[in-house]
């Protein structure tokens, strides 16, 4: 074990974490950069990573390129984009198998390390210096379908529908892939000036971690950007807003069997010793089939198929989703309010607070027995003054106390009731 | 009891195997420097078994489809409150599936490990049905399959094997009917409980941070032996045909989905080695390298996230699925099975061979990183007869001549059926 998170800082505003870890068969190395979330910026940005990860100078072609991947054992080059905070976060991912496993003993893994950063600081461009065009209508479209496809879950849907509501107006509001209107409106000539800002003024977070020897993984990123003028990144604090004074009720049809209600509450500014209670107060109240809302919503009152609360810390918002009968939907709604009451009122009992502790804890520990997971939770950290391994998180979570988990739900406020109705019956 | 260990020179690992007295599999795979564990105790019973002969009678018996899936739900609870209660003592994060093949019941947990996994051993064996609480449950399960009616996914793919099986159970919804759970009574809940929770047909995997010794040790103490009983699967016999080549419904999705499907004959189990050879086939075919992926793409047919591949087998039914999105499903279709006759007419270059061996073989080491993964894939193999590293050796010792013979007995255009489902407006 003894997993150490190594720091390195490449230039302004770029930093190189990595925890070597030979346990695992395989290394994972991501660069993310985190740059405000804007509409007018949204959608370009979030096509670069896809565009630039498709094909390189050397294999100039999509075809080339994944044969050249499959050739290393299936290595992976993949590209995302989240929201974390009011800051979108565009992400660009090596994955491949350690040396000691290549069938004819070849050194495989700085070679994806290498494939990384050149479609990064030297991706493939036509005549023009713009980005190929096929590149660029391919991701386009598919940009689209996968807006198009999250309209597909219901429950993504709803989610998502309740979040724009909740934060209109602010960077939080806008889809992290941009709407499908202004990813349609794109034009090509957009994009190699978004990826240059990105490259000079994004805050960037690189990550080497698993089997692999991160010194000349550092290395190459040194040297590449010594050619890229870095400029300050702009501060841009997240907004966190008062909750309504009135909740905004919105329901919306759909032609559908089970309605999916979701209430969407603001937690206020949370202050990094307050974090822990926070989380757990979350999960006391809807985060494990132990919870307050699962219990008594579900499973003693029979009023919804699922009911659980999402936290999103960055932000400063606490989302409770349920999935219930159209008819069920108001008595669902003054239930989950109950519970939150009840938690308020600090009625919680020791073996609630025992076993949302573990549970947190285990999933907690859980983290870094996963390459996917140690990235996600080391680029939640980086919004903190001070970095904390899951374990240090474990631990403060374990010493909340009950009246710490009662505070926090006192700071929580409604401020937006989404229902996404089956058709034919009313609300 | 005693442990075998098996190990794999290839990739450094090795797990404990044995049978304990009581008759029940053991596997237990420890992993130095983890912190999780996960642990898997399931039973060879899904949702196709409605027809069974135990050894210890004469007759056959059929029941009634969604037994397992029922039988499953209710071993969570017990006469002392739900097993998730019980969990909530040790931190674990527990689950159960009902597959077509198998139950399962699992946890993960950092912390507490003996405890999690007594109770695990304990609420399995310990069946609780009253007339009261299997009324109840009916209520539920009614609502879970009314859920499913809305899941675009779930209807694509059951709409195609509705149109690709004249007889198989595998055509019936896990969960079963609304009318067919109606019937579900206390007694066929035991009937079936103590038919298929023997622990001749069972198995236990754990995986991570764990001792063998303790596990043998509780095993020693929790299971209760077993009568030497086996069960026998039968299925109506199943013509090679498809009932329908194309089924379509329309849901409110924003953009059509498809499954492909290619239906096979299909009386055991896929032996490894067969297993293996269409999974380097399905990489020549359909991955981001194949000529086929370019075309889809190029013509604007699929995307990325959502085109898939998947070889579908079990008990008597076999069939390699293609799926995902598409705004021209036919058209899909229709150039899968244009690759298809092209490859089978020009072979397999040696180039798309070597670079799909590759990339499956990384694949599946890799897939040794994780606890969850190895017990998983350790219990589904164990009921299909098959074994961990036996399968990464047989990706190591594929050739081009046993890919290109799979292509020919595997894929046939007469066979396929293509589900659509399809926006309403």
């Amino acid at each position: 074990m003894g997993e150490e998170v190594e720091v390195q800082k490449i230039c302004e505003g770029v930093t190189f974490r990595s925890i070597r870890d030979d346990r695992f068969k395989n290394m994972r190395l991501a660069v993310s950069f985190l740059t405000p979330m804007r509409k007018e910026t949204a959608a370009a940005n979030a096509l670069l990573p896809p565009i630039m990860s498709r094909t390189s100078r050397e294999y100039p072609d999509y075809t080339k390129m994944a044969e050249h991947l499959s050739e290393l054992y299936g290595a992976g080059l993949s590209a995302d984009v989240q929201k974390l905070g009011d800051m979108q976060v565009l992400s660009l991912r090596a994955t491949g198998l350690a040396d000691r496993y290549a069938l004819e003993g070849e050194a495989v893994s700085l070679e994806y390390s290498k494939l990384l950063c050149s479609v990064i600081f030297d991706p493939l461009r036509d005549g023009e210096g713009k980005f190929p065009e096929d590149s660029f209508l391919q991701e386009q479209r598919q940009a689209v379908e996968m807006l198009d496809s999250e309209r597909n879950d219901k429950r993504t849907y709803a989610r998502q529908r309740c979040e724009e509501i909740l934060c209109e107006g602010e960077p939080y509001g806008v889809n992290r892939a941009g709407s499908r209107e202004d990813v349609l409106r794109l034009s090509r000539e957009e994009l190699v000036p978004a990826w240059e800002s990105l490259l000079r003024s994004a805050q960037i977070e690189i990550l080497a971690l698993g089997c692999c020897d991160p010194q000349p993984v550092a290395r190459l990123f040194r040297e590449a950007f010594e050619k890229i003028p870095r400029e300050p990144a702009e501060p841009f604090p997240t907004v966190r807003r008062e909750a309504r004074a009135e909740p905004k009720r919105v329901e919306e049809k759909m032609d559908v069997a089970q309605s999916k209600l979701v209430l969407g509450f603001r937690t206020g500014d949370v202050p990094e010793e307050e974090e822990s209670a926070f989380r757990l107060m979350s999960v006391v109240l809807g985060g494990t089939p132990h919870s307050k809302l699962f219990l008594n919503v579900r499973e003693k009152l029979s009023l919804c198929y699922y009911c659980s609360a999402r936290f999103q810390l960055q932000k400063g918002i606490l989302l409770v989703e349920s999935g219930v009968e159209t008819k069920n939907a108001g008595r669902a709604e003054q239930e989950i309010l109950r519970q939150l009451d009840e938690v308020r009122a600090g009625h919680v009992t020791e073996e609630e607070l025992a076993a949302a502790k573990l549970s947190l804890c285990n999933s907690l520990r859980t983290v870094e027995d996963y390459l996917g997971g140690m990235e996600s939770w080391y680029l939640s950290q980086v919004f903190r003054g001070r970095i904390l391994t899951p374990e240090e998180a474990a631990a403060a979570v374990s010493a909340v106390t009950c009246e710490q988990v009662a505070q926090a739900a006192r700071k929580m406020k409604l401020d937006t009731v989404y229902c996404l109705a089956g058709k034919g019956e009313e609300a | 009891m005693k442990l075998e260990e098996r190990k794999s020179a290839r990739t450094g690992d090795s797990y404990f195997a044995g049978k304990h007295p009581s008759g029940l599999p053991i596997y237990l795979f420890p992993k130095p420097g983890s912190h999780s564990t996960y642990a898997i105790f399931g039973t060879r019973y899904g949702s196709v078994d409605t027809t069974f002969r135990r050894s210890d009678e004469s007759a056959p018996c059929t029941v009634p489809p969604g037994i397992a899936h029922f039988l499953e739900h209710k071993l969570f609870e017990s006469e002392d409150g739900d097993a998730f209660a019980r969990y909530a003592r040790t931190g674990a994060s527990a689950n159960a599936y009902t597959s077509f093949d198998s139950t399962c019941y699992l946890f993960s947990c950092t912390e507490n490990v003996r405890e999690s996994l007594e109770i695990l051993l304990d609420f399995v064996q310990s069946p609780y049905f009253t007339e009261q609480t299997v009324q109840k449950e009916q209520g539920i399960i009614g609502q879970e399959i009314r859920m499913y009616d809305d899941d675009p996914q779930w209807r694509v793919l059951f709409n195609m094997l509705g149109a690709m099986y004249h007889n198989h159970p595998v055509k019936t919804d896990i969960a079963g009917t609304v009318e067919s759970i109606a019937q579900i009574t206390p007694e066929y809940l035991y009937r079936c409980y103590h038919t298929f929770y023997n622990l001749n047909n069972m198995a236990l995997c754990v995986a991570g941070n764990i001792d063998p010794q303790m596990v043998v040790e509780l095993a020693d103490r929790m299971l209760k032996p077993s009568e030497p009983v086996t069960v026998e699967r039968i299925f109506a016999p199943e013509p090679d045909s498809v009932l329908q080549s194309r089924v379509e419904q329309k849901l409110p999705v924003a953009a059509p989905l498809f499954q492909f499907g290619f239906k096979e004959t299909a009386a055991g189990r896929v032996p490894s080695r067969k297993l293996a050879q269409t999974e380097v086939l399905l990489e020549v075919l359909a991955s981001d390298a194949s000529p086929l992926m370019r075309r889809l793409l190029d013509e604007g047919l699929v995307n990325e996230f959502s085109f898939d591949t998947e070889y579908f087998e079990g008990p008597g039914y076999a069939c390699v699925i293609f799926s995902g999105e598409s705004a021209d499903p036919d058209r899909v279709a229709a150039e899968i099975k244009k690759e298809i006759a092209r490859l089978r007419a020009e072979g397999i270059s040696q180039a798309a061979f070597e670079r799909a061996k590759k990339a499956v073989y990384g694949r599946n080491i890799v897939s040794l990183n994780s606890a969850e993964n190895i017990a998983n894939t350790m219990i589904s193999l164990h009921f299909a007869g098959n074994e961990l590293f036996g399968y990464l050796e047989e990706v190591a010792a594929l050739t081009r001549g046993d890919v290109e013979a799979r292509l020919r007995e595997q894929m046939d255009p007469e066979r396929s059926v293509l589900s659509v489902v399809s926006p309403i407006s």
